[in-house]
């Protein structure tokens, strides 16, 4: 367990008086609304790929619990749209296995991030908000902590984002499921998701390092977007943070040659 | 696929989902990540949402497409930069399915 000069949650529960303790129970809820009202723009984008999601299931031919089912166990939206196909083929179960791990293969990374803010957590609990790490979520947990050192309020802010993401996402895709064959596809419901991401992302490429691994990982998104399994958008994050670094090296790092020149 | 296969459909997707997502906060106190590493990975997340909205942006039909009859690429130039000047992502993703569906029908 990780313990540092800063009280921990838990050791003021147990160790202080009840007006101390109610302090920080207050200090988490408020932790925990302060993620849910950093999360919520970009709610709207998020319920409109858990619809397209949801819809898709429904269309593929999957009966209402078994699209139900899988919107509130498997979690991972882009998987579940790349399982669909194979299952109406009826593909061998290890290809769609396969298939989802490539597809999730992002959260790796992501999980080697944030995994170290919460090394201090019992293993349920690391096992269940490892499950809930969402792309977006995990965009505004870096900007609100981009330190490991523990912090009070940390983790409720982090289930706030969590929790508010999960749900937009499940009433989307619930909204989907029955409302599946109502909605044309050509209506393109999904493109919301999309400008929902643009917002998230313009305010980072601010930052001249983030700007240039972005560009470069966009023209590697584009070059290999016919790639099986995803594999390109895993390329492009490689290659864009290993150009985000090289700028980063030649151009803001203290003592660089540089400096003082720019 | 039978109902039975469904299920077992589900199940290991679900595996997938953890696999990647849980693995690293279970047995990552146990290895060491490289400064230099870690600081790279700041710029992961960054990477990954361009990596995933850009092709939405500029595909269209199979192939890239940078003309004014790609409605998504039209609706993202003007929703970004209505959020540039607005900062309201509501009302950015409210113009921009409003302009992606003139051009769509339109085109």
């Amino acid at each position: 367990m990780r313990q540092s000069d800063q009280t921990t949650p838990s050791d003021l529960t147990h160790s202080s008086p009840a007006e101390s303790a109610e302090t920080q129970s207050e200090m988490q809820k408020r932790a925990f609304r302060e993620g849910v009202k950093a999360g919520s723009p970009s709610l709207i984008g998020i319920a409109a790929w858990g619809l397209v999601t949801g819809i898709a299931m429904i269309k593929s031919g999957l009966t209402l619990v078994q699209a139900l089912g899988m919107t509130f166990i498997v979690f991972a939206g882009s998987a579940q749209l790349a399982a669909l196909p194979l299952i109406v083929l009826t593909a061998p179960i290890w290809v769609i296995f396969l298939t989802g791990l490539m597809i999730n293969l992002r959260f790796v990374i992501f999980s080697v991030i944030i995994a170290p803010h919460f090394t201090h957590l019992k293993v349920w609990q690391k096992a269940f908000w490892g499950y809930m790490t969402g792309d977006v979520s995990m965009v505004y947990f870096m900007s609100r902590f981009p330190s490991e050192q523990p912090e009070p309020g940390k983790f409720d802010y982090m289930k706030g984002l969590f929790v508010a993401n999960w749900t937009a996402w499940q009433i989307g895709s619930v909204a989907g499921i029955f409302l599946g064959n109502l909605i044309p596809q050509s209506w393109g419901v999904g493109f919301a998701g999309t400008l929902a991401i643009l917002c998230v992302l313009l305010p980072m490429v601010l930052k001249r390092a983030t700007l240039v691994g972005v560009i470069a990982a966009s023209a590697v998104a584009l070059a290999t977007f016919h790639w099986p399994y995803k594999l390109g958008v895993l390329m492009a994050v490689i290659v864009g943070m290993l150009c985000s670094m090289a700028w980063e090296e030649w151009h803001e790092r203290p003592g660089s040659v540089s400096e003082g020149k720019s | 696929m039978n109902d039975m296969d469904i299920w077992l459909v589900i199940a290991v997707l679900t595996l997938g989902t953890f696999l990647t997502r849980a693995t690293f906060w279970l047995v990552g106190h146990h290895i060491t990540i490289p400064k230099r590493v870690n600081e790279a990975l700041r710029y992961a997340p960054a990477s990954a949402l361009a990596a995933i909205i850009v092709p939405d942006l500029l595909i269209h039909h199979d192939h890239i497409d940078v003309s004014l009859t790609n409605p998504q690429l039209i609706a993202g130039i003007v929703a970004g930069v209505f959020f540039v000047y607005q900062r309201s992502m509501l009302g950015t993703i409210v113009l921009g399915m409003a302009v992606f569906s003139v051009v769509r029908i339109a085109s």
